[in-house]
């Protein structure tokens, strides 16, 4: 009996500790399935965007910048290209021994180890920068060294093999990898090419897992490579002349254009000074960034009589061989109107007179025959015609450059400034004073003028080349077939080249050419505007438009040379010697097909 | 229905008078509910193993893809690289100012001057 009831009262012991237990587990249990509960379905998002936020990766890919391509005699070179290169930087909270880790980066990097130690010191930030730009193998030796905290991150940067060549024109990539100036800026759009996408969930790695329904992969699309007009050899040496002639004549800045005036293509454009544009930080006068040759307009001087006497024998007013009474000054507008002491008084001139001795009574005589005998708003208007429609002044040609100048012309009828005489206004454009052009207006009207009447657009792409290296080439673009006639054509390459030879003939000895070239040009100097009004007396601006070929003129050139030292006219002793020397190298070195070739 | 007559109905339908026979009436075998959860779960394993199975797979092949772009990227760095050496080895400047340049002897024309 005793032992039953000790049975009994153990087995009830028994059964009050296996629910006692039962309900520990179903405590525990339902802990976990609220826990559960409150981590799946309560917090589901944050948890989701936590996993995510190690597991996703979305991320643009970069497309590669196309490259920038120019002609090398026969050849085609890059000019412009990518490399990547790499950023060193590390997070000064993560970084325990910063002496070690500067002696580390010295000994690849080179450099100082104080400066190192005082970026990686720098409080509150987990990102200094610590070097820019340097090499993959560099990058790597870093990388090799292990230590937390310091990183190398990679970015594609523009490479340019030839230095400073054709610096304007191209412009540069900043930081931000957006195009600056030039090509870089004008092109953008076409040279960066479409960024690609990436997203996708990874493993530990970061490796994409193929799995993934939910991953996107977008090729980019890069940009495309484009080859420019410039021939290298030719810029280079076009370069070097006016750096020259900018350090020997102490002149600010110096610009010049070769053009085929047979298609508007742009063979070199060049400024001095110019710089490196894989250092265009160290810069510090941001005038240099801009292409002078197509953003500078100035007041060309007697260059511009070219044409005066185009747009006078295209209307038939004059001809090649016209003569009349020049009495070496006209009163006009209460104003007299003058040439220089050497140009010999009064007298029986000829049209060849007017640019060979650069008349201004002559320039200002052609206007006359234009209204009939007199400056009147028929002269006026129809020399406006001339200078905005035919020759396009006033107007940007449209090259693939940033800030482009359009230049002034004076209205016909309406006085620029008030109290401004307009007869004397126009009268002043005749020999290039009292309106403004740049160096490649100059040089796109004088190709227009010498074709025989085709305004070309010029350019600087000469096309776009594919991933297989073919080239697609762009056609040149006829803005104008009427600019002038051929018989005006003919007398123009005819009176330049008498300009040339007369002034050879008056002791320019280097204007001394080979006979089987044609070789014509004319000299500008003008009067500097004075920034308190009228015009300077003893500051002078030099300018120079000019053409050699063989049967037909292949190359045009404009020059302007701003307020050289010399001794003589800016002209004839700044810009007319630079003239010289391109052509003699144009000659000498067989880029020009001699007559009957 | 009496029991005397429901056996011999029984027993009509397998056995005749004066038959040595052995009752072997098959018995139809139907899989239990245990048995069907433990197939089932079996199934799933196996559909399972072969869902990671070709995951794995799957991913091996990522992971070999994802291994030859890397090496695709480097190649086309090195590319990059030995095209900005080989232009930067032909630059002009490089060209005028190797020994090979200075040595040679000056040609200028006579007729070029030197402003």
């Amino acid at each position: 009996m005793n032992m039953n009831n000790s049975n009994k009262s153990f087995n009830l012991k028994a059964i009050r500790n296996i629910n006692l237990i039962f309900i520990f587990l179903m405590f525990i249990i339902g802990f976990f399935v609220i826990r559960l509960f409150y981590i799946q379905v309560i917090r589901y998002s944050y948890y989701k965007q936590s996993a995510l936020n190690d597991q996703l990766v979305q991320s643009k890919i970069p497309a590669t910048r196309g490259l920038i391509e120019a002609h090398y005699g026969n050849q085609i070179i890059p000019i412009v290209l990518n490399q990547e290169l790499f950023t060193v930087y590390a997070d000064p909270s993560l970084v325990k021994n910063v002496n070690n880790m500067a002696d580390k980066l010295v000994g690849v990097l080179g450099g100082s180890k104080s400066k190192i130690v005082t970026l990686a010191n720098t409080k509150n930030t987990r990102y200094v920068v610590l070097a820019k730009k340097i090499s993959q193998s560099q990058s790597d030796k870093i990388l090799g060294f292990h230590i937390p905290g310091l990183g190398t991150i990679g970015q594609d940067y523009r490479v340019y093999p030839q230095g400073d060549l054709v610096s304007q024109t191209l412009g540069f990539v900043g930081d931000n990898s957006k195009g600056s100036y030039g090509l870089e800026q004008s092109m953008n759009s076409q040279l960066s090419g479409k960024p690609g996408y990436l997203k996708a969930i990874t493993d530990i790695n970061g490796v994409p897992l193929a799995a993934s329904k939910n991953n996107i992969n977008i090729s980019p699309v890069n940009g495309k490579n484009i080859v420019l007009t410039i021939d290298v050899a030719i810029q280079k040496q076009l370069q070097e002349i006016i750096q020259n002639a900018a350090q020997s004549e102490k002149s600010p800045l110096i610009s010049a254009v070769i053009m085929d005036p047979n298609s508007g293509a742009i063979k070199a454009i060049a400024n001095y000074p110019t710089y490196n544009p894989s250092d265009y930080s160290s810069v510090t006068n941001q005038n240099i960034f801009t292409n002078a040759a197509v953003s500078n307009s100035i007041e060309p001087g007697s260059t511009l009589k070219v044409f005066t006497a185009s747009a006078a024998l295209n209307q038939g007013v004059i001809k090649q061989n016209t003569t009349y009474y020049d009495p070496s000054h006209w009163l006009i507008d209460g104003f007299n109107i003058t040439n220089i002491e050497e140009d010999g008084g009064s007298g029986i001139k000829s049209v060849e007179d007017v640019l060979n001795l650069s008349l201004n009574t002559g320039a200002t005589w052609m206007l006359m025959q234009m209204g009939g005998g007199q400056i009147n708003l028929k002269a006026r208007e129809a020399w406006y015609n001339y200078m905005t429609n035919h020759f396009r002044f006033g107007k940007i040609t449209g090259l693939d450059q940033g800030y482009e100048s359009g230049g002034i012309v004076p209205k016909p009828d309406i006085p620029f400034q008030s109290g401004d005489q307009q007869n004397l206004a126009y009268a002043n454009t005749t020999f290039g004073q009292g309106l403004s052009v740049s160096a490649l207006q100059m040089d796109s009207a004088l190709s227009s003028v010498i074709n025989g009447g085709t305004y070309y657009k010029p350019y600087l792409v000469d096309g776009t080349t594919d991933s297989q290296g073919n080239i697609a080439y762009n056609k040149p673009t006829i803005v104008n077939r009427d600019v002038v006639n051929a018989g005006t054509t003919k007398s123009i390459i005819a009176l330049m080249q008498q300009v040339v030879f007369k002034h050879y003939q008056s002791g320019f000895t280097y204007l001394n050419f080979p006979s089987n070239y044609i070789v014509g040009g004319k000299t500008g100097t003008a009067q500097v505007p004075d920034p308190k009004g009228g015009y300077t007396d003893n500051i002078f601006n030099g300018t120079y438009i000019g053409f050699v070929g063989g049967n037909k003129p292949q190359y045009a050139i404009a020059i302007f040379v701003t307020t050289p030292t010399v001794s003589g006219y800016a002209g004839s002793y700044g810009a007319q010697p630079i003239f010289g020397n391109i052509v003699h190298m144009l000659i000498n070195e067989s880029y020009v097909s001699p007559i009957g070739n | 229905m009496t029991y005397s007559s429901s056996l011999s109905v029984n027993r009509q339908s397998y056995t005749k008078r004066n038959q040595n026979a052995v009752s072997f009436r098959s018995r139809e075998k139907v899989l239990g509910p245990v048995s069907n959860t433990i197939i089932l779960v079996v199934l799933a394993c196996l559909l399972g193993l072969l869902y990671l199975t070709q995951v794995v797979k799957t991913q091996s092949y990522g992971n070999k893809v994802f291994a030859l772009q890397q090496q695709q990227s480097q190649l086309q760095n090195q590319h990059q690289n030995l095209e900005v050496s080989s232009a930067q080895l032909q630059s002009l400047d490089r060209v005028q100012n190797s020994p090979v340049s200075k040595s040679l002897a000056s040609v200028t024309p006579s007729t070029t001057i030197n402003n």
